[in-house]
């Protein structure tokens, strides 16, 4: 439309009709963006890729005494998703440094925005940041401390649980980081929010995890219910997430 | 001269002008009644009405703390106020969607919500693609042009001044060629050539658009609007359009709420 026609319809106070982008083009301009802002700077991926080293490194400490008596196979489960968890928690609170700078949080939900694509462009990247980091970061825990473990040939099934867990952490992870973003102390306020929401997922994901570990065989409906659990917690908590998104981001 | 400006590109014809002056009136671009917004046991906007034509450019001036930009947050669909009625261009703000609403409203705050990690051109195509701004490119190519930032289009927002960065605040405003822009304390940080620089700007895109801007400053405010009103404890202390007030009133009644803090403001 002209400018000379839209004065007459501006001043009118008429509405001229404009197009809008679809939920789908708003998702991928936004998971783009994040994508691109951190290919450049990779913030994100770096200081949860050396966190996690240094957890590594930290269990190395701790578990060197050990010597034989502990065998480390029981309890990889467990420190593996402690590992996991506490990085995560490092990159969801890094993931909105760059929307509370500048207000460019305000400047997005200014626009025609579909909230629930804002929501799960964020838990998208994350779920995408957090997934590179453990592709370093578990093949690491494996080399550092279940080498010379008896470790079952169903091991390869941890993709399945680490898949789950990465989903539910990325978007329970988003709502909560968005809900603290702008906050005093929002390190360990969103840590306080979100390990017990979590908890569920967690037990469900080192259950399905140890039982892979371990040996799956005659564990079938372990591991299964386990990663059920965990599947479930992941749909009801997302779609919560997702529907009160809008409500979040406008308060 | 905005007037003359929005005349001159208006169709000629004292009746075509009259009809589209009795439509503006009929429908205003802004319409608040009674509007309340509570902080909890605290009031930021405390039973706020206004009427703003469309086409017209009203300055908020207030103290610090007195709801100008809690204010500016409702009327850009950001912030719902706890009671009263929002109206823009006759369309129900609060209970309607506000998607068509906010496709028409431009923010020019003194923060730039403007990604420092992206370069202007990268800022200005995500927002041209979130608003499915048709033939995004042009547009940006455009907008870079009448911020004379097209030599700087490749270069990281971060490494931009004060003033190029309100520059490319303000052609993030444009994208979707808003018809209500909206500018909170547009001119703070900027030296006198990028207040001078943003002058130039607002009045080139001034025509066929509505503006409401926040400002401390009296005598730019002043100058610029066609409507001026004075907000103090979340209340409208005076409004009116420019023409029909006593600037002398004006700024006494100014200078009477701001109280202590005059010595710092612009008079």
């Amino acid at each position: 439309m002209g400018r000379r026609k839209r004065v007459q319809a501006n001043v009118a106070g008429e509405a001229p009709a404009r197009p809008r982008a679809t939920a789908w083009q708003q998702y991928r301009a936004l998971l783009a963006k994040d994508v691109r802002i951190e290919l450049r700077t990779r913030e994100m991926l770096v200081s949860m890729g050396v966190y996690a080293v240094l957890v590594l490194t930290v269990y190395g400490a701790t578990l060197s005494q050990t010597g034989n008596s502990l065998d480390i196979l029981n309890v990889a489960s467990g420190l593996l998703w402690a590992m996991i968890v506490f990085t995560s928690l490092l990159g969801l609170n890094r993931s909105f440094a760059n929307e509370s700078a500048d207000g460019c949080l305000e400047g997005v939900l200014l626009a025609p925005v579909s909230r629930p694509a804002l929501f799960l462009a964020k838990a998208t990247s994350n779920f995408l940041f957090m997934t590179a980091v453990e592709v370093v970061a578990v093949p690491l825990f494996f080399l550092f401390f279940l080498a010379g473990a008896d470790v079952s040939s169903t091991a390869i099934w941890i993709v399945l649980p680490l898949l789950a867990g990465t989903i539910g952490m990325a978007g329970i992870g988003t709502f909560m980081a968005t809900m603290t973003m702008d906050t005093r102390g929002k390190d360990v306020l969103l840590a306080i929010l979100l390990i017990p929401v979590v908890f569920p997922l967690l037990y469900a994901c080192v259950a399905a995890t140890s039982t892979a570990l371990l040996g799956v065989v005659g564990q079938e409906a372990v591991f299964w219910r386990s990663l059920a659990l965990a599947v479930g917690y992941d749909v009801i908590v997302i779609a919560a997430a997702f529907g009160l998104y809008e409500f979040v981001v406008g308060s | 001269m905005n007037d003359e400006r929005r005349d001159a590109e208006a169709p000629a014809g004292r009746a075509s002008q009259a009809g589209q002056r009795d439509a503006a009136a009929a429908t205003p671009a802004i319409e608040l009644r009674d509007v309340v917004k509570a902080f909890g046991s605290r009031r930021a906007l405390d039973g706020v009405d206004l009427r703003l034509p469309a086409g017209s450019f009203l300055t908020i001036f207030g103290p610090n703390g007195a709801g100008k930009t809690t204010l500016l947050r409702i009327l850009a669909t950001l912030s719902r106020p706890t009671h009263g009625e929002v109206r823009l261009f006759g369309v129900d703000a609060l209970h309607d969607d506000p998607e068509p609403l906010r496709q028409r409203i431009g923010l020019i705050s003194h923060r730039s919500m403007v990604y420092g990690d992206l370069t202007a051109r990268e800022n200005l195509m995500f927002i041209a693609r979130l608003y499915g701004v048709p033939d995004a490119r042009a547009r940006v190519n455009e907008l870079l042009e009448l911020v004379e930032l097209d030599h700087r289009a490749n270069d990281q927002a971060r490494t931009f001044s004060r003033g190029m960065t309100q520059r490319l605040s303000i052609a993030r405003a444009l994208v979707n060629d808003p018809d209500l822009m909206l500018l909170d304390e547009p001119y703070a940080g900027l030296d006198p050539h990028g207040m001078r620089l943003l002058d130039e700007l607002l009045d080139r895109i001034r025509p066929g658009r509505t503006f409401v801007m926040v400002s401390h400053d009296l005598e730019r405010g002043f100058a610029s609007c066609t409507h001026a009103l004075i907000i103090a404890r979340g209340q409208v202390v005076l409004h009116g359009e420019r023409a029909r007030l006593d600037q002398g009133a004006f700024r006494e009644t100014y200078l009477s709420v701001v109280g202590s803090l005059t010595s710092d403001v612009e008079v």
